[in-house]
This record gives C-alpha cells, sequence and structure tokens, in this order.
C-alpha cells in the first residue's frame, strides 16, 4: 500500500504541499495513502460518496456540510491538493512555531482559520453572516422532531441575542470569534496526525 | 567539533565572546549581548530603584551565568546539526532546536527587556532550566547515547501510563448503560444510577473485607457443623429445619450457618496459622465504619472540586451547545443516537433553566406561599410522628394481652407502610404551592421523605432494642439451667455407670440447653428486613411501571379516555424515592453488618441485580420528565444523607459493643463480659509487655483532653480558612461579571446596566445636563428586549409532554447521496 502509493506523488509536489500546509513529510505520505484508500475509483481525486463511505461523517448531522467543505466551489471532485488544504485546518497549533516567512501570511492552522473553516460550515449562502434560517437548518439537523418548531425558533432567537453585538440579527464571523472566545479550539479543532 | 572545541577553552567570565562560526543566530546575538550589557546596566540601575544595590550584585551573577550558558549552548549547536536521529524524528529534533534557540536568544535579549528584576531572574532560571535540559538531546558528546537512552525509556513510560489510563477507564463497569440512560432521560436520572454504581463499589469493598477476614477463616479453619453446641440446630427444631417456610425466615439451618453472628467460636486462635478470629471480627466490624466514613467524606471532598467556574459559562450557554456539542470522534451508530438524544435532552435543560431565571413575580406572594407549605408539611410530619408513637405504644399494651386479632398484631407494619406511600405524594402535591426549580425541589422533596423515613427507623430501632433486654434478663435464668443441666448430666452418668474413671462422652450437640443469642436474632430482623424491602422494591417496579406500560400501551385501543395523555400514562422514575431506597437500605447494611456477616454479601447481590434490572426497566417502561432538569454539579446532597445515616448506624452498634454483654453462650465474644475486652487480651497477650504499658498511659485523661482540645481548635481554623476564600472567591467572581457587563455594553454602545457605572457616567465633563432623553432611551429598549426575551426563553410556550422516546438519529440511516442544495441567491433578507 505505501510504496505503491508514495510512487504516485512526486518530491516536487510534496516539498509545494509541505510549503502550504506545514505538514512533514511522513505526514503527507501517511495522508497520501489514506486518500489513495478512499479513492475506490482510482481516478487520483475523491468524490462525495467517497467521502460518506467514512462512518463517522455518515452519522454526523452536520456530515454533509463538512463534506461539502471539502469540495470548492461548484466542483464535484477535490483531488490531493484540495484534500491536504482542508486537512490543514485541523493540524495541531505549535507553539514555537517560527514564521519562516513573514509575508506567507497567517498559517493554515491558526486559530483564526480553524474558526473561519466552522464558521463556513453555518454560514450556506457565504454571505459571512449566519441568519437566524441558518440556525434553524442546523438546529433541525441536530435535534430532528424532538423539539417543536416554536421552541427551535426560540433556541435560535435566544443563540442570536447572546452573540449578537451589533444587532443586526445575525453573527458575523468577528461576533462569531467572541462567542467562542472561551473555548478552546486550538485543542479541540486539532487531529494529532501522528509521525 | 574544531569549533566546539575552542569554544570551550575560551575565558569563562564576561559574555563578550567573538562566537565566530556558529550558527549567524548567536553571532548577532553576541553582538548584541555586548551592546545591550552597556546599555542594561545603566538602564537597569535607573529602573530598577528599589533593587538598588541587591540588583547590581545581582546583575553581576546574571552575566557569569550567562556567559556559561551561551558558551555551552554554542559548542552544543555546532555538534546538534551532525546529529543522528536515534530517538526522535526529524521533526521534533528540528523543533527542539528552534526551541533551544529561541530561549537562548531570550536569554541574551533579557537585559533589554522592560521587566522588573524579580521576573528577568525567573524567567532566566527557566530558561535555563529549558536549555540544560534538552542540549542533552542535540547531542552533548559524553553521555549523548545515555541521554537518548534516558528519552526513550521516559517516552515509553509515558505512553505506558497513557495504557493504563485507558484500561482504568474501559475498566469502569456499566458505562455505557448509564451513558445511555443519560442521554435519554436527563443527567438528573443518571445521577441516581452512577449513585447506584458508587454503592455498588463501596459494598464489594465491605464484602471482600468481611468475607476475606472474617468468614473465609471460619470455613476453612474453623470447628465444622455439629461440633458444638452453637453451631447445632437444637434437638426441638430439628425436623423443620429443613422446611422451606423456616429456611425462608432465616432459622434451621440458615440460623446456625456462617451468616450470623451466633455460629462463630471463641476460640483464641483458630488454626495452624493462629489466626485470631474474635479479634479479627471486632476489628472488621469497627473497619466497616471506618472504611464507610472516609470513603464518603474523600467523595464529598472531591465533589467539591467540581462545582464552581460554573457562572463562567453562563454567558454564551446556547451558542456553545449550538456551535460545540457534537462529538466528531463519534464512529459507532448506537453511540451516535445517544449522542443525538442528549444533544436534544440538553437544550430542554438549558429551556426549563432559562424559563426559572426569567421569573420575576410577585415576591410576596411567593414567600408566602413557601411558608404556607412548610407549616403545612411541618403539621403533616408531626402528626406521623405522633401516630408511630402512638401505634408502638399500644402495640407494647398488645404484647402482654392474648386475645389480639391479626389487625393488631400488625397494626404497626400496616400503618407504616400507609404513611410510606400516602405521605410522599403528598408532600410532592403540596410542593407545587412553592414553584421551585426542579433541582431544587428535589432536595426538599428528599429532606422531607428522609425525615419521615426517620420515623420509621425510630420504631424499629425502638423494637428490637426492646427484644434485646428481654433476652438479656432471660440469659440469666438460662445460663443458670444450662449449668445446672450439665452438673446433672454428669452426676446421672457416673450414677448410672459405676465407673468414677471414666469420662462421660460428651453431650451431644443437639441436646445441650442454648442460651436466647440475642445478636443472632438481631441480626435475623435485619436480614429479614433487607430481604423484604428488596422483594417490595422489585414488585413496585413490576408493577407500577412494567404492567402500568404495558396496559396503557395495550389497552389505549379499547379504552374510553386516551390513556397516555391522560391518567394513569406512562410512569416518570421517581428519583428521590429511589435514592432515599438506597441510602436508607444501605444504613440497615452498615447496622446489620456486626450482627450477620453474610449481610454484605447479600446486599452486593442486590444491588448488582439492581442495576440491570432498573436499567432495563428505566429504558423499556419510563418516559422523561416533563421537565429534564440537570442534576446538580455535585453529588454532596446524597452524600450528605448517607453521611447522617452513617452517624444514625453508627451508635446502636457502639453502643453494643461498649455496654452490652455478649450472650455467654455464643458469638465469638462469648465469656467474655463485654465486647471490646478482646482488644485487651490482645494487648496483654499477644503483643510486647511496653505497648501494654504505653497504651495504659496514653489513656490517661490528661492526655486525651489536650488533645480532643487540639482538634476543635484544628477544626475551627480550617473552617475559618475556607470561608476566607469562599469569600475570596465570591469577590472574584463578582469582579469578573461586573467586568463582562461593562464590556457588554461598551460593545452595544447603550447605557451601562449598572447603576454606579450610570451614575458616574452622568457625572462625565461632556455628558450635559441632559440625562432625560437617555434614560427613556433605555426603558424604551428594555421592554422591548424583555418581549424579546421573553419568548426566547420559551417561556411562554406550552413544553409538550414527549410522549414516544426519542425519535433515531435521522442520519443513522445510511449516507445521505443527494448533494447539498447549492445557494447562490442574493443573501436572505
Amino acid at each position: 500500500m505505501g510504496s505503491r502509493a508514495s510512487s504516485l506523488l512526486r518530491e516536487e509536489d510534496i516539498e509545494e504541499i509541505k510549503k502550504e500546509t506545514g505538514f512533514s513529510h511522513s505526514q503527507i505520505t501517511r495522508l497520501y495513502s489514506r486518500f489513495h484508500s478512499l479513492d475506490k475509483g482510482e481516478n487520483g481525486a475523491l468524490s462525495r460518496e467517497d467521502f460518506q463511505r467514512i462512518p463517522e461523517l455518515a452519522i454526523n448531522p452536520l456530515g454533509d456540510r463538512i463534506i461539502n467543505a471539502f469540495f470548492p466551489e461548484g466542483e464535484d471532485q477535490v483531488n490531493f491538493r484540495g484534500f491536504m488544504r482542508t486537512l490543514a485546518h485541523f493540524r495541531p497549533v505549535e507553539d514555537n512555531e517560527k514564521n519562516k516567512d513573514p509575508d506567507a501570511g497567517e498559517p493554515l492552522n491558526s486559530r483564526n482559520n480553524k474558526l473561519l473553516f466552522a464558521f463556513r460550515l453555518y454560514d450556506l449562502d457565504r454571505d459571512d453572516k449566519i441568519s437566524r434560517d441558518e440556525l434553524l437548518q442546523v438546529l433541525r439537523m441536530m435535534v430532528g422532531v424532538n423539539i417543536s418548531d416554536e421552541q427551535l425558533g426560540s433556541i435560535a432567537d435566544r443563540t442570536i441575542q447572546e452573540a449578537d453585538a451589533n444587532g443586526d440579527m445575525c453573527i458575523s464571523f468577528s461576533e462569531f470569534i467572541k462567542a467562542l472566545e472561551k473555548v478552546d479550539v486550538e485543542q479541540k479543532m486539532s487531529i494529532r496526525f501522528l509521525h | 567539533m574544531t569549533n566546539g572545541g575552542s569554544t570551550a577553552r575560551r575565558p569563562k567570565r564576561r559574555g563578550r565572546k567573538r562566537g565566530s562560526g556558529e550558527t549567524n543566530g548567536s553571532e548577532g546575538e553576541v553582538g548584541g549581548e555586548v551592546g545591550a550589557e552597556e546599555g542594561g546596566e545603566g538602564g537597569g540601575t535607573g529602573s530598577v530603584e528599589d533593587a538598588g544595590g541587591k540588583g547590581k550584585s545581582k546583575k553581576d551573577k546574571d552575566k557569569d551565568k550567562k556567559g556559561k550558558k551561551k558558551k555551552k549552548g554554542k559548542g552544543n549547536s555546532s555538534d546538534s546539526k551532525s546529529d543522528s536521529e536515534e530517538s526522535m524524528s526529524a521533526g521534533e529534533l528540528a523543533a527542539l532546536m528552534e526551541a533551544v534557540d529561541e530561549k537562548k536568544k531570550l536569554i541574551a535579549n533579557l537585559r533589554s527587556k522592560p521587566w522588573r528584576m524579580k521576573r528577568r531572574l525567573h524567567v532566566l532560571r527557566e530558561a535555563q532550566e529549558f536549555v540544560d535540559k534538552f542540549e542533552g538531546a542535540l547531542g552533548k558528546g559524553k553521555n549523548k547515547a545515555l541521554y537518548a537512552f534516558k528519552i526513550m525509556m521516559m517516552k515509553k513510560w509515558i505512553k505506558f501510563l497513557r495504557d493504563f489510563e485507558n484500561f482504568k477507564t474501559a475498566c469502569i463497569p456499566w458505562e455505557r448503560k448509564i451513558k445511555e440512560v443519560e442521554s435519554h432521560y436527563g443527567s438528573s436520572v443518571a445521577s441516581y444510577f452512577i449513585f447506584l454504581r458508587w454503592m455498588y463499589g463501596l459494598n464489594l469493598v465491605l464484602f471482600a473485607l468481611t468475607f476475606g477476614l472474617v468468614v473465609i477463616p471460619e470455613i476453612l479453619m474453623g470447628l465444622p457443623y455439629g461440633a458444638i453446641p452453637r453451631k447445632t440446630v437444637p434437638r426441638a427444631e430439628q425436623p423443620t429445619a429443613q422446611d422451606y417456610s423456616t429456611l425462608m425466615d432465616f432459622n434451621g439451618y440458615c440460623k446456625y450457618s456462617v451468616l450470623f453472628y451466633g455460629y462463630y467460636n471463641d476460640q483464641r486462635t483458630i488454626g495452624p496459622l493462629k489466626f485470631r478470629l474474635p479479634l479479627s471480627y471486632l476489628m472488621v466490624g469497627i473497619g466497616t465504619f471506618g472504611y464507610s466514613l472516609m470513603v464518603v467524606i474523600r467523595t464529598m471532598a472531591n465533589n467539591l472540586d467540581v462545582g464552581g467556574g460554573d457562572d463562567a459559562d453562563s454567558e454564551f450557554t446556547f451558542s456553545w451547545k449550538m456551535f460545540t456539542s457534537w462529538d466528531y470522534l463519534i464512529g459507532n451508530p448506537e453511540t451516535a443516537d445517544n449522542k443525538y438524544a442528549s444533544i436534544t435532552t440538553s437544550f430542554k435543560e438549558s429551556i426549563v433553566d432559562e424559563q426559572d431565571r426569567q421569573k420575576d413575580e410577585n415576591i410576596h406572594l411567593r414567600r408566602f406561599l413557601r411558608v404556607l407549605a412548610n407549616f403545612m408539611i411541618t403539621c403533616t410530619l408531626g402528626g406521623s410522628g405522633y401516630l408511630i408513637f402512638f401505634v408502638v405504644k399500644r402495640s407494647q399494651e398488645f404484647a402482654t394481652r392474648d386475645d389480639i386479632g391479626w389487625y393488631e398484631k400488625n397494626e404497626v407494619e400496616i400503618v407504616m407502610s400507609l404513611l410510606g406511600l400516602v405521605c410522599p405524594p403528598l408532600f410532592e402535591t403540596i410542593a407545587e404551592l412553592e414553584d421551585y426549580h426542579p433541582r431544587i425541589a428535589l432536595k426538599w422533596q428528599l429532606g422531607r421523605i428522609f425525615a419521615l423515613f426517620l420515623g420509621n427507623l425510630y420504631t424499629f430501632l425502638f423494637a428490637l432494642f426492646d427484644e434485646v433486654n428481654n433476652k438479656l434478663d432471660d440469659e440469666m435464668q438460662i445460663r443458670n439451667a444450662s449449668i445446672w443441666f450439665t452438673k446433672e448430666y454428669y452426676a446421672n452418668f457416673s450414677r448410672y455407670n459405676n465407673d468414677s474413671e471414666a469420662t462421660p462422652p460428651p453431650i451431644n450437640p443437639a441436646d445441650a440447653i442454648r442460651g436466647p443469642c440475642w445478636e443472632t436474632d438481631v441480626g435475623i430482623e435485619f436480614v429479614k428486613l433487607t430481604v423484604s424491602d428488596i422483594q417490595v422494591t422489585y414488585l413496585t417496579i413490576f408493577i407500577g411501571d412494567f404492567l402500568r406500560a404495558f396496559f396503557v400501551r395495550f389497552f389505549n385501543y379499547c379504552w374510553c379516555w386516551d390513556l397516555e395523555a391522560g391518567w394513569p400514562s406512562y410512569g416518570e422514575f421517581d428519583i428521590s424515592g429511589n435514592v432515599l431506597g438506597l441510602v436508607f437500605n444501605q444504613g440497615m447494611i452498615w447496622m446489620g453488618a456486626f450482627y450477620a456477616p453474610g449481610l454484605v454479601g447479600i446486599n452486593v447481590l442486590r444491588l448488582l441485580s439492581s442495576m440491570y434490572y432498573q436499567c432495563w426497566a428505566v429504558m423499556c417502561c419510563n418516559v422523561p420528565h416533563e421537565r429534564v432538569f440537570k442534576a446538580s454539579k455535585s453529588n454532596n446532597f446524597y452524600m450528605g444523607l448517607l453521611l447522617l445515616i452513617l452517624f444514625l448506624s453508627l451508635l446502636p452498634v457502639v453502643f453494643t459493643i461498649m455496654t452490652l454483654p455478649p450472650s455467654f453462650d455464643c458469638g465469638p465474644f462469648s465469656g467474655k463480659e463485654k465486647m471490646f475486652h478482646v482488644i485487651m487480651e490482645t494487648i496483654e497477650l499477644d503483643l510486647p509487655s511496653f505497648v501494654g504499658s504505653l497504651f495504659t498511659s496514653l489513656a490517661n485523661p490528661g492526655l486525651i483532653i489536650p488533645g480532643v482540645l487540639l482538634m476543635v481548635l484544628a477544626i475551627y481554623y480550617l473552617n475559618a480558612t475556607s470561608k476566607a476564600y469562599m469569600t475570596a472567591n465570591n469577590e472574584l467572581k463578582k469582579k469578573m461579571q461586573m467586568a463582562r457587563d461593562e464590556e457588554k455594553a461598551r460593545r452595544n454602545n447603550k447605557d451601562s446596566t449598572n447603576e454606579v457605572m450610570k451614575d458616574l457616567e452622568y457625572l462625565l465633563p461632556g455628558r450635559g445636563w441632559e440625562p432625560d432623553p437617555e434614560p427613556e432611551e433605555v426603558k424604551e429598549e428594555k421592554p422591548a428586549k424583555k418581549t424579546k426575551v421573553k419568548p426566547g426563553a420559551a417561556g411562554d410556550v406550552k413544553v409538550q409532554k414527549d410522549v414516544s422516546l426519542a425519535s433515531e438519529n435521522p442520519n443513522g440511516k445510511g449516507p445521505v447521496t443527494k448533494q447539498p442544495k447549492k445557494s447562490k441567491g442574493p443573501p436572505k433578507e
């Protein structure tokens, strides 16, 4: 499995991915073999069905949205670069990470970018605001029919009321950040990709 | 390597090293340091005024230390690059190198930082420790191999510890079951099962103690059944000894078995190991209480850590629940269902909490109603107490008469059962006047039923000790009778055999006259009580929950009114009743374990079966509460009740050990004046003589009274300290809350919510003298906010009664293959 998969991945590709995402060499090769094992169609790209074969995503109420986050706008296939780009959000944050390239911008796994990833899961129409309807959709997915619509509406109103700072009845990204300020996002949204 | 060698030979004194040829960074560092030194000295003296002369000398020390460190560091950094990674991967090594470099840079730039001396010293010490620790990893030359080995062993050890922790967590029994109950019924119902599991653990330890140290030695090394009178069924009872009804009453063979006190022999040592059984019996009896006390108090202390810090998350509760509640590591569909249900339940709990917070009614009416309710309940309790007292007195009268019917014989039990059935629902109905949050209402209910059951306990103990006193009176007579009987037997024997030399055969144990053996009788009473308690509980669950649910489910089709929505409908899990049952049961066990060692074993079996049975019953026949509420973070209320019962059950046993004389012919203490004389005997005979004199001198009142005084003072001091900490905690919380409110108000660009700040703001210059428009604005917003909030809290919405259990996770049915809708239109209004 390992040798065959890595033969399809060239050194320059690995170097580029390393620069872009910050993963190490061994991590990239390991993730490539995982990518390869998911890719049943053997065409070097993953489709939505491939993702839905993962049990943890299948039973997750927000599973579809997570899968959607892998695919760039309007496309149905994601190649290895895109796969790694999304996974880079979940790399653990290191304290002594020296910014090797000051103008490379924020690394993909910074707290801000992690929160942005999470924010985009809820903000379906990409207008940088989570509206009440979007909240209702998420609530409906999370609790199903056990709570009445009125109560769900009240919960959504209450959530907006808690987080909304400028009174526009929507949660913007900065309000989202403020609401989750005390949550240890760096630790919770990180997967320890073992060496 | 040559570079490293040359740096080693440099003079140690000042940091003015021309570090050539190492890393680029360190070159710059040296230059920087030299420059900083000159500047630093002047700046240092200027800034750190209070340190004064001290500061200067410390700085000199710093320079020396830094010089040394820099030398070593530089020497090693050149070696690091040529290292092979035996124990660490390249990534870790690189990261480590970076860290060490960073620390060294910090040490170098420490002077230029505008900090106080103390802080600089602290940082310096830390950085030096760090560099010390890890420079070896980068290859320190001499003991590099040893260091690498150490690192590897440490890693293996950490991995082993982690695996062990995982194993320990996996060993916790019934975790999945309890999680299932928790997700469907809320944390309050689950807290009962957690309490049950904790009790099971406690009883298991007591069982191990009792059986291991008392029962097993007696079985293995003691005399077998039938060898001596106390171990044999008397001749009179032998025909019926094997009957089912006698065994059910714990007479017959049951009574003369290891289960009860009377079986044990009073031989000082038994078996080849010279096991001191009477001593062990007494010690285990006392040790049971000691261990239970320790465990209860330790659990209470642990639970105190959990509470507090609760107010910190009262700010974004709903947001957090929405955005962070799913656990993305779940892969098992069943677990996903549970998690799904638990999210639903947790939303409902938050709704209840919110409702409670939004209430703002007439305080006076509420207070009046509460006083009224308490008054009514006190009257009821007083009435029931008097009724019990009256009935017990009457039963004493009846005991003297002979023409009593069935009702009079069982009057006490009937009255107590009736009270137990009628009063709790009555309390609940009256408690509706009080309108508390369900969590607090549960506590009040528990407290009141506890007070009611104390009446039960009082009658039981009263009756018991009455019987004991009677038996003690009998005992003197029987003792004389049995001595006389033995003498007669020998006299007859020698008369009939005409042979004064032959020793008579020993009296057949079954024929000897027996004393009343009141301890065994007391033990039998406790065992009977426990068994009947078990039967009643199981039957109640079966009839009250299972048959009721069965009836409601299947007879609903052919009934006039809707059984599920109206009466009787499905039952809710009765937390208070079950918890109190558990607590009182444990009290019985504690009291009875001294007189019947087998009781602990029976209790372990009972708790084990109860766990499975009740988990099944809850999942199968109950519905979640209408208002699902979160259990209080700490279990301390249950523990407090348990502690109270522990003390209450300690008293009779201690009284028995200290004052009552043991039976003369049964049990391990027969023949002694008081039970605790075993200890004195052991001290005299088994321990060296000086220990005996030590104990005698320790028992001197002159030593004990100061000891007690010291303990009282310690308690007072600790109490005062903890109160001080609590006040400090509260102050800090208040400050934090005020800061948060200020933040929010400032963010919202509105007036401050705090009255004091509002006043102050008016005094600020530039505010002008028009306070009037502002308050009106505030007032207008406030009512607007209010109406928005009320529906937001779902306070007006009728909370539906969930008849069906939580529906399944829709995603659990399999992957959804259709693509999600791509909404590209304009943003929503």
